[in-house]
């Protein structure tokens, strides 16, 4: 069972290092520093407590909010996705990301306090 | 016949019901009317308010010719006011003539007109009749009555009734005789108690002067009921200091016409002193009086009924009052009643003018109560011996203390009768009162009457231990009595009492009960700031959650991400200084601005990125094209690029 389990998740890992383009590898590194960012904010408020409250929750929010637009971008500028996005081009998404980003920006700065 | 008979009852019980005056005049409130009256007057104004006043009063005054010589000297006779004012006050005094002359005379009639206030027309008229002048009556009617329909105010018909009462019998006056009802039903209500013009005391004084000069002139009762001239009383009397010349004229004009007029006359009944009576003071004494606080002479004064307050038998029936020196008195000790409160019934009969002539009283017969019978006794609680009685006779103390520990209990027992008839009493407040002397402690029992109203007091020292706090020692004993009928309250110190508690229970100080002593001061404890880490903890935790962004660097510069596709174009340059500037302002914003500020900078910086930004994803999206297309095909199919067409149009259009 265990290594049939070890067994998939390697050839996983081989076919993601062979066959994503670069371009999603970035984005990918992008989102894993999202991702450890999110956790380590988690941590601190499980650990030490959640005084200021409505800080941990910006910060929560941005690396949430960012995550979920990085993806958004990875899903539009894969070329495999191309049927599904004929409209979008790959500076448009990236033009979005851009002015979703600012948003969110705006909003978290707001609440940090 | 039966409803006949029914109302004949309803009448008995309503008149029973009826008011009687809460507020009048006394003696000292009618001296400091006069008083007011009689200030020196300044102009004609006052002297006429002073003069005519003063009359309504009864009362004449002292110098005059003076007055007399002050009112022609200040006499304007081209004013019909000055006229009506010398013309009244004149006539007032006695052997005070006003010369008239001609033009006075028309000048007076022709005011008597429909264009005239009713106070000119009222002025005219009684100069006019002041003076001996001859007027018409009819048109003076006729002026009024045209008067009242063009000005409905209260004043105004006041001055029309006023000035009707001078006219001669024979006019046709009953249209403002019926205006006395149409403003008696204007008057307002105030708690069933006081009737009485919005408009105030002086139009409610002037009111009643001017509709019973009118009543008596026509000779036709006005039409105010019973209880109606008694809240006219309350009202107009209740002010006891006036505010000016013309309030307390128009008071001593409505008292004089309440208590001189042809229908009813308010009579006031006052017990002389407080309603009590006692042994020493056996005669209730009442003052009947009119409003002016004159005595009615001519009236008979009656008790009706006079009863117990609870028991509401008669003592006394149908019994005469005996005037002495304009005083009403009856011996009522003679009738010897018992002590305690009666309700009185008293009627004043001799005119059938009077009002209110049915009065409720509440008579206090107080008495002197005497002790009888004093035994103090201390008993076994085993009934093994018996009980040491001694007597002791009031005011004096018992020679020997009593001992009283917890094996015995202490008992006291007496009687209290009416001094004079022997009776037996149950006062109000009969207490026993133990004064410890040393510490100044006092515990206070109440002495109660058994059925045969023999007083006993019984203390139990074991069960009475709390309220003496266990503190054995030597108390003195107390009777303290008293009762509003009782005319001698007694505070008897009986005897002294040993008590002994045992000992252990008795605490080692005693505490004064300290309830009117500061109390400890209360600090306000601001709300603690909520407890913050270490300094430590944040710093690392903060410093754990910057780390990824190396982790990033180092993964990006593995993959091979790099710059190298960077165009040289400006506007490559302004979007990525625009967009490092919108981060700069995130920055800004959160250490200086608030959103609005942000806003507006964001705007134009914002549109400013978008633009340039716009211009650089084009070129970029139009190089990659053309170099995944290949040189020569520059396949440009419609659907895919219509975004990108757009800013291969705006290129278009700027090159």
């Amino acid at each position: 069972m265990s290594n049939s389990v070890f067994s998939v998740i390697s050839r996983f890992v081989e076919e993601y290092r062979s066959s994503t383009p670069n371009k999603l590898k970035v984005i990918d590194a992008y989102l894993l520093y999202i991702l450890l960012t999110g956790v380590f904010q988690f941590l601190y408020c499980v650990l030490v407590g959640t005084f200021p409250f409505n800080s941990f929750l910006s910060g929560f929010i941005a690396c949430v909010g960012s995550f979920i637009l990085a993806v958004c971008l990875r899903i539009q500028i894969n070329p495999q996705n191309k049927r599904d996005f004929l409209t979008v081009s790959p500076e448009r998404a990236f033009a979005d990301f851009l002015f979703a980003h600012t948003v969110l920006h705006l909003v978290v700065v707001n609440f940090v306090g | 016949q039966a409803p006949l008979f029914h109302l004949l009852v309803l009448s008995m019980v309503l008149e029973t019901q009826a008011l009687t005056p809460t507020h009048h005049l006394t003696t000292t409130d009618v001296a400091r009317l006069q008083a007011v009256l009689s200030q020196p007057f300044t102009d004609l104004k006052s002297a006429y308010y002073s003069v005519v006043g003063l009359s309504k009063l009864g009362i004449l005054v002292a110098d005059a010719d003076e007055t007399c010589q002050f009112i022609k000297s200040n006499l304007d006779p081209s004013s019909v006011e000055s006229l009506f004012y010398a013309a009244e006050a004149s006539q007032a005094l006695s052997g005070c003539e006003i010369p008239v002359s001609n033009d006075t005379r028309d000048l007076l009639l022709a005011t008597v007109s429909e264009d005239s206030t009713a106070s000119q027309i009222h002025q005219s008229v009684s100069a006019l009749s002041s003076l001996g002048l001859p007027l018409a009556s009819q048109e003076v009617v006729s002026a009024l009555k045209a008067r009242i329909s063009k000005e409905d105010n209260v004043l105004t018909i006041i001055l029309a009734l006023q000035t009707a009462s001078r006219l001669s019998q024979q006019a046709e006056l009953g249209d403002i005789l019926e205006e006395i009802e149409d403003l008696a039903a204007r008057l307002d209500d105030l708690s069933g108690v006081y009737l009485q013009f919005e408009e105030g005391l002086e139009t409610t004084a002037l009111f009643v002067s001017a509709a019973y000069a009118l009543s008596d002139h026509v000779d036709m009762e006005p039409p105010l009921k019973e209880d109606q001239v008694i809240q006219l009383v309350n009202s107009i009397f209740s002010k006891k200091s006036w505010d000016s010349l013309s309030e307390a004229f128009s008071v001593a004009s409505a008292a004089e016409s309440l208590s001189n007029n042809r229908f009813h006359v308010p009579v006031i009944v006052s017990a002389q002193g407080p309603a009590a009576i006692s042994h020493s003071q056996p005669f209730l004494r009442l003052q009947v009086t009119d409003v002016l606080c004159q005595p009615l002479s001519s009236a008979s004064v009656l008790v009706e009924s006079a009863s117990t307050s609870s028991s509401k038998s008669a003592i006394l029936s149908q019994a005469p009052f005996t005037l002495r020196d304009e005083v009403f008195e009856l011996n009522f000790m003679a009738s010897q009643p018992a002590s305690g409160y009666y309700q009185f019934s008293v009627a004043i009969a001799g005119d059938s003018r009077f009002v209110a002539n049915h009065v409720e009283l509440k008579v206090k017969v107080s008495t002197r109560v005497a002790i009888n019978n004093m035994d103090l006794s201390v008993v076994d609680k085993d009934q093994s011996t018996g009980p040491k009685t001694t007597r002791v006779e009031y005011p004096t103390k018992a020679k020997a203390p009593f001992m009283a520990d917890s094996h015995q209990n202490f008992a006291m027992a007496f009687q209290l009768v009416d001094e004079t008839t022997g009776v037996e009493l149950t006062p109000h407040q009969t207490f026993v009162r133990l004064h410890n002397q040393k510490t100044g402690q006092e515990v206070v029992f109440v002495a109660e009457p058994d059925s045969k109203n023999l007083y006993k007091f019984e203390l139990d020292t074991t069960e009475r231990k709390t309220e003496f706090d266990s503190i054995s020692g030597t108390y003195a004993l107390y009777l303290m009595m008293g009762d509003a009928t009782l005319e001698n309250p007694i505070l008897w110190n009986v005897a002294d009492v040993v008590l002994k508690f045992l000992d252990e229970e008795a605490p080692s100080t005693i505490q004064a009960k300290t309830l009117y002593t500061p109390k400890p001061e209360i600090q306000h404890l601001f709300r603690e700031p909520e407890k913050k880490p270490p300094t430590v903890v944040s710093n690392a935790f903060t410093a754990l959650v910057l780390s990824p962004f190396l982790l990033l660097l180092i993964l990006w510069v593995k993959l091979g991400a790099n710059i190298s596709n960077f165009t040289l174009s400006p506007s490559t340059f302004l979007f990525h200084i625009g967009h490092a500037a919108m981060l700069g302002l995130m920055y800004v914003y959160w250490t200086h601005l608030n959103m609005f500020q942000t806003m507006k900078y964001l705007a134009i910086i914002g549109s400013l990125t978008f633009l340039a930004g716009n211009r650089m994803l084009a070129q970029k999206a139009v190089k990659r094209y053309t170099h995944k297309a290949g040189p020569q095909t520059k396949k440009l199919s419609k659907e895919p690029l219509a975004p990108i067409s757009k800013n291969l149009f705006f290129l278009g259009a700027t090159e």
